[in-house]
């Protein structure tokens, strides 16, 4: 029996080893590959106006900011005549209702026509029966997508209509980033795992041909999402889903990553919505998985990546069980010494995993004018083994949720911290 | 919705073109046909010179024959030693001994004495050192003849062939030191390549300690190498966590066998622990021994005694080009990184050995060093020399120590008459160790219990018959657990000590009080042999008395 347990240690801990080692080179992969980081950059010569863009907001009790987003929409640096806005809510809620029609009331009263109401009464209320309700209302070549709380670029449509069109390509997904890195202890850790994830795997994804998309500033060619159906309904990581759907039909997905021109969000206010909001990307990769989307990519090489991205959670749920179990095997557990350095190197990976946090909290900071401060690390370093756990957590919350056969919709909220008064300054004079 | 028809579509590609590709090499700075030759030739010159007579010359070093000792201890009982490991050296040296040893199929056996299936692996070690050095310097200064001169030099000296050949941990550290030089010198901006380099020097640290002495001037190369990259934090962090990372294993085990802190935290040096060793305690210790203490011998002494006797030439050169390099390098700073890079490593290193407990031996990783010090100086000095011209003086640099009868290739005979080829390619000095244990074979019984110098120690545990109850001097005086439990300090416990050349200098130095009392009071010579200054014996001690 303990030949068994210990034989299970060691196979974990080199499974972890491995796995924790690829996910370090995918947070790394732009910065390690110059050509890459080049590419990833935007373009600094644009394309004139050539492609129409239907920007549809999904809401639900987005009350506080919904406002904010659909004048930020109303006012990019494209011409108005290019830029249809489609705001889609559930017919029951009510005060994002009232407030969207305000604002577009009083756009109409200023000549703007192009933005419009779209509310839907069916079930389920999710967002990607939400987006496929305002799909069918769309009349322009190029369909993206903006959550309610989304801080967009100015020059967002300019920028994605030059690469559409100089590349020939039909997706592009532009860079999302969380702002509010000091509001809280997790939300340091919640914004670099944004900055990795948008400035640098996601190239690395994308390049492969296994891409999650992110779930807003994700540009589709309007024909291509009709050919393959819309979103799904019942999943809860839509994107993700849709990424693969769309990388199986042989599509190729442009990522662009430029901190001058990304969307900006806030994390959830709470620890509670953290959790909830993570139990959902957990599930729905679980879905995804199920679901075996991935198994319709062309090569071996595009399943294994889209299978071993799906399945993560699964591998974070594990870690947190892990981790108190690799520190008594080295510490306390009388193990064999190959079994017990085995055991070791996952925790070593961690550590490797935060000092690339840190280095990416000065480079996110530095990137966007920001200052970071050895406080902000202390609080790093004190925050996460927390945060692993909290993660792991989260993910072993999914498990259960899964196997219990449970999969609504838990919504996160939003509240605006990462909307500064200086930035909507910025964005007034833009318009 | 319509479409904008009447904007214009900007010339461009319609997939963007990735950037340039870095400044392509100069010609000469490429390895070319020519330069593949000429590694090749450099290889196939240190193959030669180092394999020539290996197994025969120089003498098997106790110190050789522990570390053969320490890898028969991992494959045949997986542990890192088979007396107390007490940290004196990490353990990636001799667990690569043993994973080559492993994977020969007549493992011990497969060369004649066992110590020579180290051996081999040196020579092994010392073609790859050849490759890395070559293509380090070629890299740096871009001259393909700096380098074959570089490669030449750490193959023909006679300090190098006599240390290299030999089973050390120095020369394992070496190759990894070179391996991190290599991938640093790739220059391709990479994280992983840093990383690459800073694994290597993390793998020398666990291999010889004395590597952190290489660390002003590897730490330079790599500021340098980064600095102007965009990712250089990333590139800088993740060489310090690759190098920390098997330091940290080290640790690791240690603390796991409850052996990294001392007893009640007590680093006193004057009471070294008794129950239980420790690897913080063993590092204090080091730290804190002094020239005029331990089992070393003073800088001067083996500069002069040994080392300058052995090869003065190399030594000479290769300190003018280091001064050399530090002078032109920090008055053109940005363009000499490699030189000022590489003259750190050898006056760390240098310091390293004008500072320590010295033994014999500690010289080997100096003269790679050298060599790359005097390939850089090369490679400047004839950068802007004709090709043809550069090299034809190459080759008369090279032809010029061959020619001299001072050891490189040729000496004279003891009378000073005749020219005879160096000793390291005639002598066969170890021929008196075999027929040391040859004899032991035939005249000993296996149940004998013998004090022995390491040297022979796994020969007399792997071959036929077998000595089990062989154990080495060094334990027999200081490992409580062979001192007091199996000798219990009493001649009458011993049948046999076998005195390898210059132990009894040793067993003064050591104080080995009890093992000299049973040779010189209770022994009798029953064998012995001389040859020129090496003298080996074997005595019975009458204990039956």
């Amino acid at each position: 029996m303990e030949h068994i347990l210990l034989a299970a240690i060691a196979l974990v801990s080199l499974m972890l080893t491995i796995q924790a080692a690829h996910v370090l080179y995918l947070m790394i992969y732009t910065w390690d590959q110059p050509a890459a980081d080049t590419l990833a950059r935007v373009p600094d010569v644009r394309a004139g106006p050539q492609l129409s863009f239907t920007a549809i907001v999904p809401a639900r009790h987005e009350e506080e900011v919904i406002q904010q987003t659909i004048d930020r929409v109303a006012r990019t640096d494209y011409p108005a005549r290019l830029v249809q806005i489609i705001v889609v809510c559930s017919a029951d809620d009510t005060g994002t209702i009232e407030r969207a029609a305000a604002t577009i009331s009083r756009l109409n009263a200023a000549g703007r026509d192009n933005v419009q109401l779209v509310v839907f009464s069916d079930e389920p209320i999710n967002k990607p029966h939400g987006l496929n309700a305002a799909l069918v209302h769309s009349q322009a070549d190029v369909v993206t997508i903006f959550d309610a709380e989304d801080e967009i670029h100015p020059e967002i449509f300019s920028i994605v209509n030059t690469i559409m069109v100089t590349e020939r390509v039909h997706v592009v997904q532009a860079g999302v980033q969380l702002m509010n890195y000091e509001s809280n202890w997790y939300s340091t850790f919640n914004v670099l795992e944004y900055f990795f994830w948008f400035r640098s795997r996601l190239h690395y994804q994308a390049k492969a041909g296994a891409i999650p998309l992110g779930g807003n500033t994700i540009f589709f060619a309007r024909d291509l999402l009709e050919r393959i159906g819309g979103w799904d309904e019942k999943c809860l990581t839509e994107d993700a889903d849709i990424g693969l759907r769309v990388c199986a039909m042989g599509e190729r997905v442009r990522v662009v990553y430029d901190h001058r021109y990304v969307t900006k969000e806030e994390t959830p206010p709470t620890l509670t919505h953290f959790i909830k909001q993570r139990t959902r990307w957990s599930q729905g990769f679980m879905q995804t998985l199920k679901k075996g989307t991935w198994k319709e990519l062309p090569t071996r090489k595009q399943r294994w990546l889209a299978w071993y991205t799906l399945a993560f959670p699964y591998a974070q749920a594990l870690l947190g069980l892990y981790l108190p179990v690799a520190v008594l095997t080295a510490f306390v557990l009388r193990a064999p010494v190959p079994v017990a350095l085995l055991s070791w190197l996952p925790v070593l990976l961690l550590a490797a995993h935060f000092v690339t946090q840190v280095i990416g909290l000065y480079e996110f900071t530095e990137a966007h004018g920001l200052r970071a401060t050895p406080r902000t690390v202390i609080v790093m370093a004190v925050g996460w083994m927390p945060y692993q756990m909290v993660l792991a957590y989260a993910a072993m919350r999914a498990l259960k949720r899964q196997l219990g056969g449970v999969g609504d919709w838990e919504k996160t909220a939003h509240v605006g911290a990462h909307r500064t008064a200086e930035a909507e300054e910025v964005t007034s004079r833009a318009a | 919705m319509p479409r904008e028809r009447e904007t214009i579509l900007l010339e461009q590609d319609p997939v963007p073109r990735p950037p340039p590709a870095a400044a392509s090499e100069s010609e000469e700075g490429r390895l070319g046909r020519l330069g593949v030759s000429l590694l090749v030739f450099s290889i196939v010159t240190g193959l030669v010179t180092h394999g020539w007579n290996l197994f025969k010359y120089p003498l098997y070093l106790s110190d050789e024959g522990i570390y053969m000792q320490q890898a028969w201890s991992v494959l045949r009982h997986g542990k890192l030693s088979p007396y107390t490991y007490f940290y004196d050296h990490a353990p990636l040296g001799w667990l690569t001994i043993a994973g080559w040893v492993a994977v020969i199929p007549g493992q011990f056996n497969s060369f004649g004495f066992p110590v020579n299936v180290g051996r081999a692996l040196m020579v092994l070690v010392h073609a790859g050192c050849v490759f890395l050095l070559f293509e380090v310097v070629r890299r740096y200064s871009g001259s393909r003849a700096a380098a074959t001169l570089a490669a030449f030099l750490f193959n023909v000296s006679p300090l190098a062939v006599y240390f290299q050949r030999m089973v050390l941990l120095d020369n394992l550290m070496v190759f990894w030191v070179l391996v991190g030089l290599y991938i640093l010198a790739r220059k391709d901006g990479r994280i992983v390549t840093a990383m690459g380099a800073g694994l290597a020097f993390g793998f020398a640290l666990i291999t010889k300690e004395n590597a952190a002495f290489l660390l002003p001037g590897f730490g330079y190369l790599l500021h340098r190498s980064i600095v102007d990259n965009s990712n250089r934090r990333f590139s800088a962090s993740f060489w310090w966590f690759a190098a920390g990372a098997p330091v940290s294993l080290y640790m690791l085990y240690a603390q796991i066998k409850n052996e990294l802190l001392p007893a009640n935290l007590d680093f006193n040096l004057a009471s070294p622990p008794a129950d239980h060793v420790s690897l913080l305690y063993t590092i204090w210790w080091q730290l804190n021994r002094t020239a005029s203490g331990g089992q070393g011998t003073m800088f001067s002494t083996l500069l002069h005694d040994s080392w300058m006797w052995k090869d003065k030439y190399i030594l000479i050169t290769g300190t003018a080009a280091t001064i050399a390099n530090l002078v032109l390098s920090l008055n053109a700073r940005r363009r000499e990184v490699p030189m000022l890079g590489v003259g750190l490593l050898a006056i760390g290193y240098g310091f390293y050995l004008t500072r320590s407990v010295l033994l014999d031996f500690y010289v080997a990783p100096l003269v790679p060093l050298l060599a790359l010090n005097i390939g850089l100086c090369y490679g400047r000095i004839t950068r802007y020399g004709k090709p043809i011209a550069v090299a034809l003086l190459t080759a008369i640099v090279c032809a010029l120590p061959l020619s001299q009868p001072h050891g490189y290739l040729v000496a004279w005979d003891s009378t000073g008459t005749r020219l005879l080829l160096a000793d390291q390619y005639r002598l066969p000095q170890t021929n008196m160790q075999n027929l040391q244990v040859k004899w032991i074979r035939e005249n000993i019984p296996p149940d004998a219990r013998l004090i022995i110098d390491d040297d022979i120690w796994v020969a007399l545990r792997e071959g036929t018959p077998k000595y089990p109850n062989a154990q080495s001097h060094f334990k027999a005086a200081s490992d409580p657990d062979v001192r007091d439990k199996i000798f219990h300090q009493d001649w009458h416990n011993v049948d046999y000590v076998v005195m390898s050349n210059k132990m009894r200098d040793a067993l003064q130095r050591n104080n080995e009080g009890w093992i000299m009392e049973a040779i010189d009071q209770h022994g009798e010579q029953v064998w012995r042999i001389d040859r020129g200054d090496v003298h080996l014996e074997i005595i019975k001690i009458n204990n039956t008395g």
